[in-house]
């Protein structure tokens, strides 16, 4: 690809590193990205001057504007990639067919559309619908001020159990799946109706403004990138995932080039046998979560699982680990993300790794 | 004459219809309502909450018992006077101002209310000041509080402050839970107890009331 940006300028040299790490390759080390999963979170946006959170949400020049000023001057090191993925919150995709999204600081969400059977002619998906809409209005925005200095990308999309759940409400949901099986299939199958048309056009959009294919994991590949993922799966049995979730997930990648499988927890690891059967899936990104399943290497046994079959795996943990984590595994398919405080911590990581062997 | 047994069975594999079946035919038989909580109810929640910790049982299957079992308890309640008439303790529950997530605490709530208790739900996003209000309404002894969010999970210190400040934290035993909390960080806040899952609540809870 010919991408050149002031930010990163190693951009195609480490755009190979991931490729390699998708075959489960290493050129000269293996990728490293300088970021905490869901770091995004603790930080707020305060003094936008906009009169809603809404409003501050869906203001696509402040928003593509805010981006490039946190990015401009800086240099990405490693598989740290400036981009900036157009964001209205992990229920976009339940939104854009009907349901109503509520905006905090720093995520939104929308409350449950359907209370009885006859609900379900709510769901309709629109592409006049004001979420999608300004979707592209935002990524318009970016793509108008990005030239140089980021990449951009395409929303994160959650079809399947999660959207359902979106649509449901949790609870609703848990108690379908005993009570009524098939009107869960009919649901799932909703959820995922629209997924490859609302990702068409967004990749259409973002190929044609010569974009690599890159979402809210921020590094980019050629193709199309998928991160299919299913956080509600942690509540269930592993035979209502096979029965419900399944389905919609072989779909869901059937015409992806790079999926990356985000399995949030130990409760979504439940169902790993499953979502290694789909073929397509040719990554999983691990996180461990928090409080007693921090740190990383009590699930040293899971990840030398995932690592023996034919899967590249991203393991996020703290950098005093690091050390620990290197002695215990091989780098072969891992992906690290690290989080840094400063150039000289990563540069030294970075001459680490090329050690690890 | 009403199987009670299979009121049991009833509990453990969610189905509403039979346990709701059987406790009427244990009420027509006048059958002590607090043996048939006792002996065959509360022991059902029991093992299907064993049989989440290991693995076992999951959500669903989980809340279904719970749906069971308040059937089965709405059933038996007018028949409860005097003595019988019980809940094993009063919890007030809810998560934390700035927090939204509710399926966690929901399914806490679930089991408590199922395992015996009263539970006043206050919903998700509570102050401090919406938690003193309930529990100096309820008279709660227990506080359960939740927190999915790095950033939010301090605020559980502030209402902790706030149960001192107002005095009344002597009154009430408060247990927290959620994905970023853990066992140091309750005694950190001093929280008189944390658990990871919703069946450990529940144990949680009956030890703190006997405490």
């Amino acid at each position: 690809m010919n991408i050149q940006l002031e930010t990163k300028p190693d951009f195609n040299r480490c755009m190979e590193r991931v490729e390699a790490w998708f075959n489960r390759e290493i050129i000269d080390r293996a990728p490293i990205r300088f970021h905490r999963h869901n770091a995004e979170y603790d930080s707020v946006i305060s003094n936008s001057g906009h009169a809603s959170l809404k409003d501050r949400w869906m203001d696509a020049e402040f928003q593509a504007k805010s981006f490039l000023d946190s990015v401009k001057g800086k240099l990405f090191n490693a598989e740290t990639f400036p981009v900036y993925m157009p964001n209205l919150g992990p229920n976009f995709y339940a939104a854009v067919h009907g349901a109503e999204l509520e905006f905090g600081e720093v995520t939104s969400w929308c409350e449950p559309i359907i209370q009885e059977e006859s609900d379900l002619s709510k769901i309709k998906f629109d592409k006049e619908n004001p979420y999608y809409q300004n979707m592209h209005a935002l990524t318009d925005a970016a793509l108008e001020i990005c030239d140089g200095q980021f990449l951009v990308g395409y929303t994160d999309l959650h079809p399947g159990m999660d959207c359902a759940a979106a649509w449901r409400g949790t609870e609703n949901l848990c108690m379908d799946m005993m009570l009524a099986p098939e009107q869960v299939k009919k649901l799932m199958e909703l959820s995922s109706r629209h997924f490859l048309e609302v990702y068409d056009d967004f990749d259409k959009k973002l190929k044609a403004a010569g974009m690599p294919s890159v979402t809210w994991m921020n590094f980019p590949v050629e193709g199309r990138l998928h991160i299919p993922s299913n956080d509600f799966s942690f509540m269930i049995a592993p035979s209502q995932f096979d029965e419900f979730a399944l389905p919609t997930l072989q779909s869901e990648v059937k015409t992806m080039t790079h999926n990356i499988f985000h399995v949030d927890g130990k409760g979504v690891a439940n169902h790993i046998d499953s979502i290694l059967s789909v073929k397509e899936v040719r990554a999983i990104q691990w996180v461990q979560g928090m409080a007693d399943d921090y740190p990383v290497m009590q699930h040293i046994p899971f990840i030398k699982y995932l690592q023996s079959g034919d899967v590249a795996v991203i393991v996020d943990l703290d950098k005093q680990d690091l050390e620990a984590f290197m002695k215990e595994i091989s780098p072969k398919g891992i992906f690290l993300w690290v989080a840094t405080d400063n150039k000289e911590e990563e540069e030294a990581i970075i001459k680490r790794l090329l050690t690890w062997k | 004459m009403a199987n009670l047994e299979s009121l049991y069975e009833a509990i453990l594999k969610g189905n509403l219809e039979v346990a709701k079946a059987v406790t009427t035919e244990a009420i027509a038989e006048g059958i002590d309502p607090q043996q048939v909580i006792n002996n065959y109810m509360s022991r059902g929640m029991e093992d299907i909450g064993q049989l989440f910790e290991e693995g076992k049982a999951f959500v669903p299957q989980l809340l279904m018992a719970a749906r069971a079992m308040k059937g089965a308890l709405e059933l038996l309640k007018p028949h409860m006077t005097g003595a019988a008439d019980q809940r094993i303790g009063k919890v007030v529950i809810g998560t934390v101002k700035g927090d939204l997530h509710d399926i966690g605490k929901n399914l806490v709530a679930s089991m408590l209310e199922g395992c015996g208790f009263e539970v006043i739900n206050l919903g998700v996003d509570i102050s401090s000041e919406k938690f003193i209000t309930a529990i100096r309404e309820s008279q709660a002894q227990i506080l359960c509080l939740s927190a999915l969010l790095t950033t939010t999970m301090n605020y559980m210190q502030d209402v902790i402050n706030a149960l001192e400040q107002s005095g009344i934290r002597g009154q009430v035993k408060v247990m927290i839970g959620g994905a970023p909390v853990s066992a140091s960080f309750a005694r950190q806040i001093g929280a008189d107890g944390y658990s990871d899952n919703a069946n450990a609540a529940v144990t949680l809870a009956k030890s703190l009331l006997s405490a």
